[in-house]
């Protein structure tokens, strides 16, 4: 499994092949709005992450079209706590049912910015899960993810 | 009772460091249980069949077991411990087997 992370020389997590850092790839596009966004998603092979998951249904037609995908941050849930946390997670599940519905592809990953938030691989395929993604979109997911980062 | 009537279990191997050092049995077993109370509430805690079965305060390992199918949920709520009372910790799982021996014998 290849994981994103935000910081860089973080420890290689168990069952974790490579750890690329977010700012050293060309295609990670990080908005702050849904605007910003939606210029962003119009790159080939975009790898578009949004904080909030303030994501609309133009946005991943638009990165079906360019054969991006979203990214999903483990590091998000981390960083909250109680409610907020469960809405950040309830969040992030509308973001995957409504890609499933458009046909958009998503990715999971850590987006982790130091050591405490490194996660290995068993416990990144459980987020894929609670996210409400199936085996079967779980390795595709992964395909995309070695595609996107080449 | 019946080995089809038993709930179907799942052993989680884990390690757990607080500040790097792994804490007290006392400690490691307040962290535990509060964090997924805390994660799933009465109701969810109680349908998981949680249970801390193991932990060695020398070096951090320990054991808890879960309902099969809700292994994934319950990896993921370790996952999501980062920090308590203000200190950094890490509930990290190890590896997973129907057997609590099994599970045991995994190494990192």
């Amino acid at each position: 499994m290849i994981d994103i992370v935000r910081g860089a020389g973080l420890p290689l997590a168990a069952g974790i092949k490579k750890a690329i850092v977010a700012g050293s790839l060309k295609n990670f596009k990080e908005a702050k709005s849904p605007s910003e966004a939606l210029s962003a998603c119009r790159s080939k092979g975009a790898l578009l992450y949004l904080q909030r998951q303030e994501f609309d249904d133009g946005i991943f037609v638009e990165l079906k079209r360019h054969k991006g995908a979203v990214v999903l941050a483990l590091a998000d849930i981390l960083n909250e706590r109680g409610f907020r946390r469960a809405i950040a997670l309830s969040k992030m599940r509308l973001v995957v049912e409504a890609c499933r519905r458009v046909g958009c592809d998503f990715v999971a990953c850590t987006l982790a910015k130091d050591e405490s938030e490194v996660r290995n691989a068993r416990e990144l395929q459980a987020f894929q899960s609670m996210l409400g993604m199936n085996r079967h979109e779980q390795k595709h997911s992964d395909k995309v993810l070695e595609k996107l980062v080449k | 009772m019946k080995p089809s009537s038993r709930f179907k279990k799942r052993y989680i191997s884990f390690s757990l460091s607080k500040e790097g050092a792994p804490p007290t049995m006392e400690e490691a077993k307040k962290i535990i249980h509060e964090h997924f109370l805390s994660f799933f509430g009465e109701l969810g805690t109680s349908s998981l069949a949680f249970k801390l079965v193991k932990y060695d305060e020398k070096t951090g390992r320990g054991l808890l077991r879960c309902a099969r199918e809700k292994t994934d949920e319950a990896i993921f709520c370790m996952a999501c411990l980062k920090e308590w009372s203000g200190k950094s910790c890490r509930l990290e799982p190890v590896s997973t087997s129907g057997s609590a021996k099994r599970a045991e014998r995994s190494k990192k």
